[in-house]
């Protein structure tokens, strides 16, 4: 990935930092989010909600 | 006789009522136990001898005094550094928390002192419960007691060198991809992945909020019921906790399989993540035992292993990183490499693709719910290799996600595992049973009746 989004990426989120004195560990970082978010099937049907599910009154 | 540091929790706390053995007696054998091998296993990050002395002592007066605390009066545990015990440091396993004195027990650890139960000290962990066995933290890695070069599975690593090198025979770990089911498949132990919502969370370090689990880890099947019954139960200021269910986990245990109908998840070894032979032999292996036992096997489909392990990632690294944010942005020297390469990821996942995991995660969970209204139980790979060379960083990194245990904790339902023979090379190899939610008990009857019928729990690590 380009060296300059990555930079970008990071320090949006705060980064600096690590992307500073960790540049080979954000850059894995980036990548494997991307990797991992790739591999799930989201379904299709706006019906399908995500868990948990919300339950008022239950907990707390 | 049986010497004392392989006494069974079961046969210890009933000698110990029975006044055979005292609980000083047996925590002097263990603490002695702990000083000849721990120099070299590394279970322990903070043992605190002193006062699991004085509380065996206090133990032995009440018990000659008629009177009995709980099912666990007397025996010794170790607790994984992610839990609370009040007046040690919480560090887990990190820089960041070496100063972390813990101002009350976690909820687990205060029903195991109201059981009797005698705490030994705090016990290793990859840091943060995250990561892998690693050389840059402020303390060392735990090695497998079954050979020291090796890795002992993670991330309640210490937990499951204990229990399987005989320093106690009950630990507590966690599990959100798997971390109490990992040691206990390297260590050749039981470790219980319990129904999401049935033990309390709270004084436990979190790692992701809707995929932790804390779970006995034991040398026998009977044990890890025992241990479960006095830990489990609804906390009202845990907001996952369920309520009150029934207790006598191992109500089932003496039962056998005979008319259980067992599935059979192959895919997730055979052709998701194809395992080493040894491992896929074994599992066969188990299948057989199970139907000579009477069970029927029937295989069963759900969703790739590979799908699962992701909303698993999605999941964890995206609730890790709410709790790390700060840390990662202000001292990210301060962690270990390899933790610091599985938190970052967070800062880089969408909301979106958070929220879409978890919708995924509703129809993975109605797939294996599906499963079980024709099964009793389902079996399937745990690790799908003999663990790596500790020093080994490239096959312990091909090796570590190799696994199936992440499913259920994407799903909650309870999952086991235990040992499944071993490997041409003299490792454990390793078995997992997964039930109906907060049907544990049936559970432990599968792996019951497996032990019972191939002695699993007689085995025991070169170590003496």
């Amino acid at each position: 990935m380009d060296k300059d989004l990555i930079a970008a990426l990071a320090k949006s989120a705060g980064l600096d930092k690590a992307l500073a004195d960790f540049p080979d560990d954000v850059a894995a970082a980036v990548a494997q989010a991307l990797a991992t978010t790739g591999a799930i099937h989201v379904p299709e049907s706006p019906a399908a909600e995500p868990w948990p599910p919300m339950r008022a009154g239950i907990g707390l | 006789m049986t010497a004392l540091h392989w006494l069974s929790a079961t046969d210890a706390a009933q000698a110990i009522a029975r006044r055979d053995i005292s609980p000083v007696e047996l925590t002097r054998a263990l603490l002695a136990r702990i000083e000849q091998l721990d120099p070299t296993l590394h279970a322990f990050i903070r043992l605190d001898a002193d006062a699991a002395l004085d509380a065996a002592r206090a133990a032995e007066t009440e018990i000659a005094n008629g009177r009995m605390r709980g099912k666990l009066h007397g025996v010794p545990i170790g607790i994984k550094d992610i839990i609370d015990v009040a007046g040690l440091p919480t560090t887990c396993h990190s820089k960041i928390l070496l100063d972390n004195v813990a101002m009350a027990d976690a909820v687990v650890v205060a029903r195991l002192r109201e059981a009797g139960a005698i705490v030994l000290g705090k016990l290793s962990t990859h840091e943060f419960a995250t990561g892998g066995p690693s050389f840059d933290l402020p303390f060392p890695p735990a090695r497998n007691p079954w050979n020291p070069d090796h890795h002992p599975g993670g991330s309640s690593s210490g937990a499951g060198v204990g229990v399987a090198a005989g320093l106690f025979p009950l630990a507590l770990g966690t599990d959100t991809g798997g971390s109490v089911r990992n040691p206990a498949s390297c260590c050749g132990i039981v470790g219980l992945k319990p129904t999401y919502g049935l033990v309390s969370r709270r004084g436990v370090f979190p790692l992701s909020y809707t995929l932790d689990h804390v779970g006995p880890m034991t040398r026998t099947v009977a044990d890890n019921a025992l241990l479960l019954d006095v830990i489990a139960g609804h906390d009202s200021a845990d907001p996952a906790s369920a309520p009150s269910t029934a207790r006598d986990f191992g109500r089932e245990i003496s039962r056998g399989v005979k008319g259980m109908r067992i599935g059979f998840i192959r895919h997730f070894h055979a052709t998701d993540l194809p395992a080493h032979p040894d491992v896929a032999a074994a599992l066969e292996e188990v299948a057989r035992v199970l139907e000579t036992e009477g069970a029927t096997v029937r295989t069963v489909t759900l969703p790739s292993l590979v799908e699962f392990a992701a909303v698993n990632r999605v999941i964890l690294t995206s609730e890790a990183y709410s709790i790390h944010a700060s840390w990662l942005r202000e001292r990210p020297g301060d962690y270990g490499q390899l933790s610091r390469r599985r938190l970052l990821p967070g800062a880089f996942i969408p909301a979106a693709a958070y929220v879409g995991a978890q919708r995924r995660r509703t129809q993975m969970i109605a797939a294996v719910e599906d499963a079980l209204r024709e099964c009793d139980v389902l079996l399937c790979a745990s690790s799908m290799d003999p663990t790596s060379r500790i020093e080994d960083a490239a096959e312990t990194a091909r090796t570590y996600p190799r696994q199936a245990r992440s499913p259920f904790n994407v799903t909650g339902h309870p999952a086991l595992a235990m040992m499944s023979g071993l490997s041409r090379d003299g490792l454990p190899l390793s078995v997992q049973f997964v039930g109906r939610y907060f049907h544990d008990a049936s559970v432990y009857r599968v792996a019951a009746a497996y032990e019972r019928a191939t002695e699993a729990d007689k085995r025991r690590p070169p170590i003496g």
